[in-house]
């Protein structure tokens, strides 16, 4: 048995098909070398389907042809960059707000806190050496004012910042929802493409992609479902993605996520109107790590009270630097303080307890509180008006704790009248007298001053704390980048399109284009020879 | 492993931005001087500067309180070297008077002289220093005595007046006037001792009696030894003040030698660092530079 005449020439062409086949997917791989989430493919080719021979003489080939284009792709190793992006995420937010936090401290410096506190005690040391002096007096109204300003301006930066964080999160929930109608988009695509038994590719690589974004975000699990089977026999598989259990998309279902405003502040040191992140349809959210977490956890983080997270947020800093202020001006105004570590809050000389500089024989002690708060038109509140909080008999906790770092101030009395009002004689009409103000200077080496011990330590240890947590988060991030950039590294090198073998492969399939004409061109004379030149 | 050509280019950007972040390091610590920027490069850098920002502030204003105390101290000890001057001035008179070959007319002449010295008396014991009268006690702002030498205020021993020349080390700077001019505590109104003494002797050398002005002589020994025994104390508490002004310099250069030390950079060294990481990011700039670019693409025609 002979095979038919014109055989030759249908293997020819399928070979130029195959080629030509190879050489667009080459041209497909080149151009996509660039596109974000892309997969290379690869041409299944096969040799076609060999005709038996009946005389026993073997089979014969029958040539070339591509049976599949295949996406190179590890699903393992999305999996595995998923889990740790997310990771990634959460640090990279922490990392760079904590520097900011940092930053707004602005300590070691010359111009932090600890100078400003410094200021002060050299003008009440300035004081001391002449008490009766207009000049030192107004000197340490200023350098008050300094310390309440250093105060009231980080609180209002932190309270900027919390405000700015809250916006985006407000951003990023959008963002997750945007990318989930998207992917949900895509998963309809795909699935009416492959019913027909084909693979979707390029928009299994556009939705990974996508995939890859949102597990940046939040923390996501990404899996196919099996459904049970189609008609045609194969796999019914559906895409599903959840955050915490609970589907954000399922197939072309959607569940938004919404950013709602609390009714209740979390911290009573928080802005008001922050919003908390749940389920459109109502249920609540866990979010366990991704750049919202981030967020989240510097926003909220009160050191793991009212229910926050554990971590050190801006609440916490601004609930220790009232506590800072409230405890800092009740000793300075009231004497108040336990000198002696036992535990229990003992009465020394305070400011109250000063004696103006105008006073005269027989007037009892100023009582004038040298700090105070703004009051609600950003004036200085006198020290009557802010000790009518504290009702009688007096209640030191419920007067203090209306003090924040943001309102912290100087009294009217103080700020109208520094000359006179400064209270630091320990009689009357003794000018010279400064036994009030030397228990005042000697409270800035009083240990037992706040748990932490003098002010001095109680900044510096939110300063170091905040600076180990920084420091700890540039660590996190840059062992985060180097797993992603490692997992990246693997799938780059699973999926990444090469030129060279783009172009090896560009070289290969010329050449078996090339040759395939050449087998039409020698088919062709075969048949001049047989149809024109043969018998006639 | 199959290597392409994305993981090439990011793999030398992520390496590049790597070097160029430690050399953007170097860079700052040169340019800033010190070894930390934020507290995160290193907390514990940064915990101990604060420590050592405030010990030396409070040096420095301990150092200012000492140089308060000394100037108020020399005018003390001044004052009491003229009013001791005036005292021996008078007992040399006392003393010429005393031998019986005087006159009443001698007497009188003494008498005008001692009178003067009285006032002087007075007038330095209300001695200020800088509008602040240094015999007064707290009452600062009040001088100590009127022309008859007796108190315009009250005024106790216990009205000392302490400087902080350390943390928890005072040293009380004033002498209070009773301790000098009288016995004890003195109220307003009340005549001082020691003027009054002086005012016998005028009386003793008004009555021209010898033997009264001779027997004065014993009192007017026993305030001279009075105001030797305040300048001595006096004498001592400056003494003091010397030694703790050569501790605080002492401490002053120490505590800025090691806050320098803490946190300052040792410039040879980050300098050397700095070309360090120069040359490796150059080196990778070049290799990166001829790694990325031939690909197949060049040797195909």
């Amino acid at each position: 048995m002979s095979s038919s005449t014109f055989f030759g020439l249908d293997i020819a062409t399928r070979g130029l098909f195959t080629a030509q086949r190879g050489l667009t997917n080459v041209n497909h791989n080149i151009d996509n070398i660039n596109t974000p989430g892309y997969s290379r493919q690869v041409l299944e080719q096969r040799a076609s389907r060999p005709i038996l021979m009946a005389n026993g003489t073997g089979m014969m080939g029958t040539g070339s042809e591509i049976v599949g284009v295949n996406r190179m792709r590890d699903e393992y190793l999305d999996v595995k960059f998923r889990s740790e992006s997310q990771y990634l995420g959460e640090w990279e937010v922490k990392q760079t707000l904590l520097e900011e936090l940092q930053v707004m401290y602005n300590e070691p410096s010359d111009s932090g806190f600890n100078t400003v506190l410094n200021e002060f005690y050299n003008s009440l040391q300035q004081l001391s050496t002449d008490p009766s002096s207009p000049s030192a007096r107004a000197a340490l109204k200023e350098k008050a004012m300094m310390l309440t300003k250093y105060f009231n301006s980080v609180a209002a930066h932190f309270e900027y910042l919390q405000n700015d964080i809250n916006e985006i999160i407000y951003a990023k929930v959008e963002e997750v929802n945007s990318l989930a109608d998207q992917i949900a988009k895509l998963n309809q695509q795909i699935y009416n493409y492959e019913v027909t038994g084909n693979v979707a590719n390029d928009l299994r690589d556009q939705r990974g992609y996508l995939v890859d974004k949102l597990s940046k975000i939040v923390n996501i699990e990404a899996y196919e479902v099996n459904y049970g089977k189609l008609p045609n026999g194969r796999d019914d598989m559906r895409f599903v993605i959840t955050i915490s259990g609970k589907a954000l998309v399922d197939h072309n279902n959607v569940t938004h996520l919404e950013a709602v405003q609390r009714e209740n502040k979390l911290n009573e040191e928080d802005i008001p109107n922050l919003y908390e992140i749940v389920w459109a349809d109502g249920n609540e959210l866990t979010i366990k790590s991704g750049e919202l977490k981030g967020y989240l956890d510097v926003r909220d983080g009160n050191n793991g009270l009212n229910g926050s997270s554990d971590f050190r947020g801006i609440p916490y800093y601004q609930r220790k630097m009232n506590d800072f202020v409230r405890v800092f001006a009740r000793t300075f105004n009231e004497g108040i303080i336990d000198v002696d570590g036992d535990g229990v809050l003992d009465k020394v000389s305070g400011h109250v307890d000063g004696y103006k500089l105008n006073s005269r024989e027989g007037d009892p002690a100023s009582g004038i509180r040298f700090f105070t708060m703004f009051d609600e038109y950003g004036k200085p509140m006198s020290s009557a008006t802010f000790a009518a909080a504290g009702g009688t008999p007096i209640d030191y906790d419920a007067m203090y704790s209306q003090i924040t770092a943001k309102n912290f101030s100087i009294s009217s009395e103080i700020f109208d009248d520094p000359v006179n009002n400064i209270s630091i004689s320990g009689a009357a009409e003794q000018v010279g007298n400064i036994e009030v103000l030397r228990t005042l200077i000697d409270l800035r080496h009083n240990t037992y001053m706040f748990n932490e011990g003098s002010p001095e330590d109680y900044i510096k240890t939110i300063i170091s704390c905040m600076g180990v947590d920084g420091q700890l988060s540039s660590h996190y991030l840059n062992n985060q980048t180097v797993i992603t950039k490692q997992i990246e590294n693997r799938r780059q090198s699973i999926s990444g399109v090469s030129v060279n073998e783009e172009m090896g492969n560009l070289v290969r399939y010329q050449h078996a284009y090339k040759a395939a004409a050449k087998m039409i061109q020698t088919y062709s004379e075969i048949l001049d020879i047989l149809v024109n030149r043969l018998g006639v | 492993m199959r290597i392409t050509n994305n993981m090439l280019i990011d793999n030398m950007m992520a390496n590049l931005n790597r070097n160029l972040n430690r050399v953007s390091n170097y860079q700052n610590q040169l340019s800033t001087g010190k070894k930390i920027s934020l507290p995160s490069d290193d907390p514990i850098i940064a915990s101990r500067a604060l420590k050592l920002r405030t010990d030396v502030a409070e040096i420095q204003q301990f150092k200012r309180n000492v140089n308060d105390a000394t100037s108020w101290m020399e005018i003390t000890e001044t004052t009491l070297k003229q009013i001791g001057d005036v005292m021996q001035r008078i007992r040399e008179l006392t003393v010429d008077v005393s031998n019986g070959t005087k006159t009443q007319d001698d007497m009188d002449k003494t008498k005008v002289e001692i009178e003067q010295l009285k006032t002087q008396l007075i007038n330095l014991a209300n001695t200020t220093y800088s509008g602040r009268y240094i015999f007064s006690g707290f009452k600062t702002d009040k001088a100590l005595m009127d022309t008859d030498g007796k108190f315009l205020i009250d005024i106790s021993k216990n009205e000392q007046i302490f400087y902080e020349i350390g943390i928890g080390d005072d040293i009380n700077i004033n002498v209070a006037g009773c301790d000098l001019f009288h016995t004890g505590d003195a109220a307003e109104g009340e005549k001082s001792s020691f003027i009054n003494t002086i005012d016998e002797l005028i009386a003793a050398l008004e009555s021209g009696e010898q033997t009264t002005v001779s027997g004065m002589l014993g009192k007017i020994d026993s305030e001279i030894n009075n105001i030797l025994r305040v300048r001595s104390a006096v004498g001592a508490r400056m003494n003091r003040l010397e030694l703790t002004a050569n501790r605080l310099d002492d401490d002053n250069i120490n505590f800025t030698k090691l806050m320098s030390k803490n946190e300052d950079v040792d410039i040879a060294e980050a300098i050397m660092k700095l070309m360090n990481e120069m040359n490796v990011y150059n080196a990778s700039l070049a290799a990166g530079a001829k790694v990325i670019q031939p690909t197949l693409v060049d040797f195909l025609t």
